[in-house]
């Protein structure tokens, strides 16, 4: 098969919005073009991947594995007026300044902004974490003392 | 031994970390930066923490981050392999306050060898060769750099005080040269070290690159495993290793193997370290400096006397010691390394982007270290060294055999890497007959370019 053949099928899979489109023939052998959806907006070029094959499908077990530990990816749906609080360090995370203190906020609480949320403490340094915004906390994500990495959902603010 | 160690690197290493790990029943903890979270070393490690954005400044390099990590998770040994902080003596303090072992020799001979031209004086006191060049701490200003370079004679190379990776380093030819070149050299020490202190040595053109591995316990005793030539470099970086050096003879290797063994003693060495030396045809040799961590071609020496290094830095790093194997060992055949790079064979620019396809070659006697596979894409952030290609062989003849069958049996698709000047390097008849210094690719990639026309022109 041809480039400008494969660039004919290209342009029609793009033309009626097919992600997938197999040939086989028994002279030429088969071909198997795939568009990548979701990664196609950080493909810079066409954001059509294509791939022609002799025979079957790679392996790809570890590639479809999903990533186990939590970070940006176990992030929460939230609405278009909820914002996501989220860790800026690894540590551990307590929700009040003193094991026998009251916790700085609970679920249903309103917080100003500038207001402390919650501690991060790395390395015996306690790090307050403030609110960015006014509004009240829709939902706690992490239990206390529980280790929080770089980038982890801590809680849910409902602007306003 | 220790219960879970934390893997402070990405890429190849962390996967040979984590290997390491699993052999030993270790439990690992991985910590990578946003861009890396689906990297195969997240996947592999027993657990997996997000340490940071991107930039490595705020992740592999954040010092806080990792020790604050080891203790939130409860690591008692950290790992921090090449690269990144693995030659910082503030890390491994920091670990060591922090009640974490730190696998590595001790802060303070990081920091000694770290300091190029402190690490000289000290060599030289102790009988260990060294290359004619500038005396006391170093040189920060050009008239200083003209003055050593009259006595020394042309060419003359500036490197940087606090250096490493090729970085604040320069070839002067010249009086012209060296005004030229001295203060771009000094701004890239500055750039990459913060330091301005520059020293300079005797330039050799066609010496060899040749490096001692130094294995040693907490209880001072140290030996070495035999050498490494890593003389196929471009601009100062390492692009093809083997072991052993093929114009090595027993009594050379007894004669340097004995001052590399030295250059550790003096100072109290502990855990692995490589004494690198350049030497020339005659024989004679020269310490250039010593390396605090493993290296990127510490394959090549495994394959040929069957010790697992990153094993070894762990167990000695647990307090065990070194034993018979250690002290008698054989060298097996040949192996050589070709480091695969996403960069373009003829531009030498990186090529990150997505692998479309990947397969890895086999076979008896071939080993890739690898963190590569189908649908990951390589991060524009980091190094690009993306696999290692390590082929052991009875002989050097049957070594170059199976890495020039195993590189035209790789399969990355979707980037471009450095394969095909694997693949030239391995056909060239100096190559092949273990004619070549430092100079080698230098004199070697014009030619390629006449090849790359010559094609160009024949289709």
């Amino acid at each position: 098969m041809e480039i400008r053949e494969i660039k004919a099928l290209l342009a029609l899979m793009q033309e009626y919005g097919l992600t997938e489109l197999e040939l086989e023939d028994k002279r030429r052998g088969r071909l198997k073009l795939v568009r990548a959806l979701a990664a196609s907006a950080a493909i810079p070029d066409s954001g059509i991947a294509a791939r022609a094959q002799l025979g079957g499908q790679p392996a790809r077990h570890l590639a479809a594995r999903v990533s186990k530990s939590g970070g940006a990816a176990a992030a929460p749906a939230i609405s278009e007026n909820q914002r996501l609080v989220t860790s800026p360090m690894v540590g551990t995370f307590y929700r009040a300044s003193a094991p026998d203190a009251s916790p700085y906020v609970e679920e249903g609480s309103s917080v100003r902004k500038g207001q402390t949320l919650c501690i991060i403490e790395a390395m015996k340094m306690m790090n307050e974490i403030e609110a960015k915004m006014a509004g009240h906390i829709v939902r706690i994500l992490c239990e206390n003392a529980q280790a929080v990495e770089y980038g982890q959902p801590l809680m849910v603010i409902q602007v306003g | 031994m220790f219960k879970k160690l934390l893997v402070a690197n990405r890429g190849t290493v962390a996967i040979r970390i984590i290997r390491a790990c699993h052999e030993l029943g270790l439990k690992t903890i991985a910590v990578y930066s946003t861009a890396d979270k689906d990297s195969l070393h997240v996947r592999m490690a027993d657990e997996a923490v997000c340490i940071g954005p991107a930039a490595a400044e705020h992740s592999y390099l954040n010092i806080p981050a990792i020790i604050s990590t080891a203790l939130t998770y409860g690591a008692d040994a950290v790992h921090p392999g090449y690269g990144f902080l693995s030659e910082n003596g503030d890390f491994a303090e920091a670990c060591h306050r922090s009640g974490v072992a730190f696998v590595g020799p001790r802060a303070r001979h990081i920091r000694l060898m770290g300091d190029k031209p402190r690490a000289r004086r000290i060599m030289k006191r102790a009988g260990v060769p060294i290359l004619p060049g500038s005396e006391g701490t170093g040189v920060t200003e050009l008239r200083e750099a003209q003055a050593d370079a009259k006595r020394l004679g042309y060419p003359v190379l500036i490197k940087a005080a606090a250096g490493g990776g090729g970085k604040g380093m320069r070839v002067a030819r010249d009086a012209v040269e060296l005004a030229r070149l001295f203060p771009l050299a000094r701004a890239e020490s500055e750039a990459a070290f913060g330091a301005r202190t520059m020293y300079l040595e005797k330039y050799l053109e066609s010496a060899r690159h040749v490096e001692f591995q130094i294995i040693a316990d907490n209880q001072r005793k140290l030996t070495h495993l035999g050498e490494r030539d890593c003389s196929i470099q471009r601009r100062h970086q390492k692009v093809l290793e083997e072991a052993p050096c093929p114009v090595m003879t027993k009594r050379l290797r007894d004669k340097m193997g004995k001052a590399a063994v030295r250059a550790a003693q003096v100072v109290g060495y502990s855990n692995l370290g490589t004494v690198e030396f350049l030497l020339v045809p005659d024989g004679q040799f020269y310490f250039i400096e010593m390396n605090t961590r493993i290296q990127v071609e510490h394959g090549v020496t495994e394959m040929v006397t069957s010790i697992d290094l990153v094993k070894e830095s762990i167990r000695l790093a647990s307090g065990e010691t070194l034993g018979s194997k250690h002290r008698q060992i054989e060298i097996d055949g040949a192996a050589i390394e070709c480091r695969v790079y996403a960069e373009d064979p003829n531009t030498h620019l990186p090529s990150p982007g997505i692998v479309t396809n990947h397969h890895p070659p086999g076979g008896l006697g071939v080993r890739v270290e690898t963190a590569l596979y189908d649908g990951y894409r390589v991060p524009v952030h980091y190094d690009p060294l993306i696999a290692k290609v390590i082929a052991h062989g009875e002989d050097r003849s049957e070594a170059i055999l199976r890495a020039k069958a195993a590189l035209r049996e790789y399969l990355i698709d979707g980037i471009k890497t450095n394969i095909p000047l694997h693949l030239q390097i391995l056909d060239d008849p100096d190559f092949v007959a273990g004619r070549f210094g430092t100079d080698f690719l230098g004199r070697f990639e014009p030619r390629l370019e006449i090849v790359a026309e010559r094609r160009a022109k024949a289709s």
